[in-house]
């Protein structure tokens, strides 16, 4: 099977050697033709990603996912994915809608997923007024791989942040007002977000109407937003953004979020449920640095408010380990269930713990290979050392054509949480053909 | 009155005008003839699309193509219409602030000057191009043959290139050269100003610019002009909350 994915990325950069050779024999023009506006719009992009994953069987999360299962040491998986966006203007008003089909075969077997990411009609009355009602991604917050301010946001991915994600079904306006002095602009944005019964039911509480809203400023070439939450379906959190920059090649950034009366669910290592109620604070500071040989620099510290401690963590793993044993000796897998239901949407979300440092370098064009991206992108826990480390090649000289070769390595000591991961290792290849 | 002294007279004045016929008239005001050379480039509001084809040293181009809108000194936006991978990509520059919109990401991302949404020899401050004038002081202005040299000295640090050698055709006054360059006097590329072509609306101005740089020896930039108007636009379209709905105003 690896073979196959082997020969068939070597096949796909055959392919584009001579896509390239045929690419350049006419001479540049600009057909006025190209520039037509029409009222509709159909495109999108279509994906195919191979991967190899080392699995790591004496870690806390492997022994949960394969504990009923002989998988070897490696699993492979094949994902297929197919992203389509419309749109169809007229007059003031605009369709807009972007969906998302996913298929993957892995070890589980042949899965395939469709969802509408986004899917809204918006209205623009005038330069300064945007209104939208239906399924779109807000985006709030000004940090790059984590977005504590991002209140109304599916939370996303810190080792792929640029990924689609799927929005959540709201009304919404934007009030767009310019000034001349150091105030330069300022634009509010109300939201409301109903959660009931097969409407945005995985926000919160059901049968609630939240409404949210966001403040920016430019002010002083600072970007400021000031955010609010409130409603019901989770408890009222308000946050506060910025980003500026200090010289044309360093830009600062920074979110402050305040969650109130946040509910945290652990266990202890007898598998006892706590609740803990408390105000959540979670910040982020953040840089972007540019130097005169094209690498940027991506440097964020994430404090998470909402996330577990070491002694909370050292709680979760032996408990995971203890069932494991269990089930060994007994068969009785109902502890490695728990903490199966545990883990999902709390242990098992994203940087589950409290404090965190990302680094992202990469270099643009090196050696003058134009479109050639290496980077590397270090995510590491603070509080108990572990880390995943992930160089990469992104290589966009084909037109509409991105080619993306990553590997991620993960460590830690045992009960970190790197060092629990089912992976000690991951390679994908992905190529991306947009149209 | 004798002869003499009209003869004396007469001399006075043939002489007087022959020296106002032989000297120059006046000085060349450097800063006057910058803002002369920003207005036949382009209105002070505007919009306009543009094609950028980059061509590596082995002749393979990758093209773009961007619809532009400009208001005032300060304020300019840039949305990519093509290839399908750039496609809704917006940026934004109001004076020295510039960011990049990414419809997948979502948001606007602060972006630096020197960096190139596009790869190749353009950077962000040559595809957010704002007034000379509006960035660049006049230290010294040449004339030589048909043409005046500007020498220009960046306003404020933030400016791309810190010292502009700029070369004019003395009747059109529209460049046809320039070299950027660093603090030290370093080349870091030169455009070529070319085919010269009415636009309509009293613009005539050249349509392709031409890079090279010794930073990327044997690679090339190419930038081409099409459908340049006047347009004025209200400030609310220079913000970032507007740079998703920049497509709404072609």
């Amino acid at each position: 099977m690896i073979k196959t994915a082997i020969t068939f990325c070597f096949c796909l950069l055959l392919i584009v050697c001579c896509l390239r050779s045929v690419s350049f024999a006419e001479e540049y023009k600009f057909d006025i033709s190209e520039i037509e506006k029409k009222p509709y719009h159909l495109g999108g992009y279509i994906e195919l990603s191979p991967s190899l994953s080392g699995l790591d069987r004496d870690a806390s999360l492997y022994k949960l996912k394969f504990y009923n299962r002989e998988e070897g040491s490696a699993i492979e998986e094949y994902n297929a994915n197919l992203q389509l966006e419309g749109s169809y203007e007229k007059g003031i008003s605009k369709l807009y809608i972007k969906t998302n089909t996913d298929y993957k075969k892995s070890y589980l077997g042949d899965s395939q997923k469709t969802m509408v990411y986004e899917g809204y009609l918006s209205l623009k009355p005038s330069s300064s007024l945007t209104v939208d009602i239906g399924k779109k991604t807000l985006k709030w917050g000004k940090g790059y791989a984590w977005n504590p301010v991002a209140f109304v946001d599916r939370p996303k991915n810190p080792d792929d942040p640029e990924l689609s994600l799927e929005g959540f079904i709201v009304a919404s306006a934007d009030y767009i007002k310019s000034f001349s002095g150091p105030l330069k602009t300022v634009s509010f944005t109300p939201v409301i977000i109903p959660v009931y019964d097969h409407l945005n039911d995985t926000l919160g509480t059901k049968n609630r109407l939240n409404f949210a809203g966001r403040l920016y400023l430019l002010f002083y070439d600072t970007d400021i937003d000031f955010i609010f939450l409130s409603g019901g379906s989770r408890t009222t959190r308000y946050g506060v953004d910025f980003s500026r920059n200090i010289t044309p090649s360093f830009e600062i950034h920074g979110e402050f979020a305040f969650i109130n009366d946040y509910k945290k669910k652990f266990i202890d290592g007898s598998g006892n449920a706590y609740d803990s109620v408390y105000d959540a604070k979670s910040y982020l500071l953040g840089i972007r640095y540019l130097t005169e040989k094209d690498t940027t620099y991506i440097f964020e510290y994430y404090h998470n408010g909402t996330g577990f401690t070491v002694d909370e963590m050292n709680d979760y793993f032996p408990y995971i380990d203890n069932g494991y044993n269990t089930y060994l000796s007994t068969g009785n897998d109902s502890a490695l269930k728990r903490a199966s239901s545990l883990t999902e949407g709390n242990y098992g979300r994203m940087n589950p713990m409290k404090d965190y440092l990302y680094l992202r370098i990469s270099q643009k064009e090196p050696f003058d290979i134009l479109y050639l991206t290496p980077s590397i992108t270090g995510i590491c826990n603070i509080n108990d050392s572990s880390f995943s480390l992930s160089p990469e090649l992104l290589y966009t000289g084909i037109t509409n054509l991105e080619l993306r070769l990553r590997m991620t390595f993960i460590a830690g000591e045992r009960y970190s949480e790197y060092g629990e991961k089912q992976n000690n290792y991951r390679t994908e290849f992905r190529a991306r053909y947009y149209f | 009155m004798t002869k003499s002294s009209i003869t004396y007279d007469l001399i006075i004045i043939v002489s007087l005008m022959a020296m106002l016929l032989v000297s120059p008239a006046y000085a060349v005001d450097g800063t006057a003839l910058l803002k002369q050379i920003d207005r036949n480039l382009n209105p002070e509001s505007y919009e306009m699309y543009r094609k950028l084809i980059n061509i590596e040293p082995d002749g393979s181009k990758k093209e773009f193509t961007l619809f532009s809108v400009k208001k005032g000194a300060d304020k300019v936006a840039a949305l990519f219409l093509a290839p399908a991978s750039e496609k809704g990509r917006s940026t934004l520059r109001l004076g020295d602030n510039m960011w990049l919109y990414i419809p997948n990401v979502g948001k606007p991302i602060r972006i630096t000057s020197l960096q190139s949404v596009v790869g190749g020899v353009f950077n962000n401050a040559d595809i957010l191009q704002l007034d000379y004038a509006a960035e660049y002081n006049v230290e010294k202005t040449e004339e030589t043959g048909n043409e005046y040299l500007l020498h220009l000295k960046a306003k404020t640090k933030t400016v791309a290139y810190d010292r502009i050698r700029l070369w004019a055709d003395k009747n059109k006054k529209l460049p046809v050269k320039i070299e950027c360059l660093t603090e030290a006097n370093m080349l870091i590329k030169t455009l070529y100003f070319k085919d010269v072509k009415e636009f309509g609306g009293g613009i005539a101005r050249p349509s392709v610019i031409e890079t090279d740089s010794p930073l990327y020896k044997g690679y090339k930039s190419v930038m081409i002009y099409a459908n340049i108007k006047k347009r004025d636009f209200k400030d609310e379209v220079f913000t970032l909350i507007f740079m998703p709905n920049i497509e709404s105003l072609r």
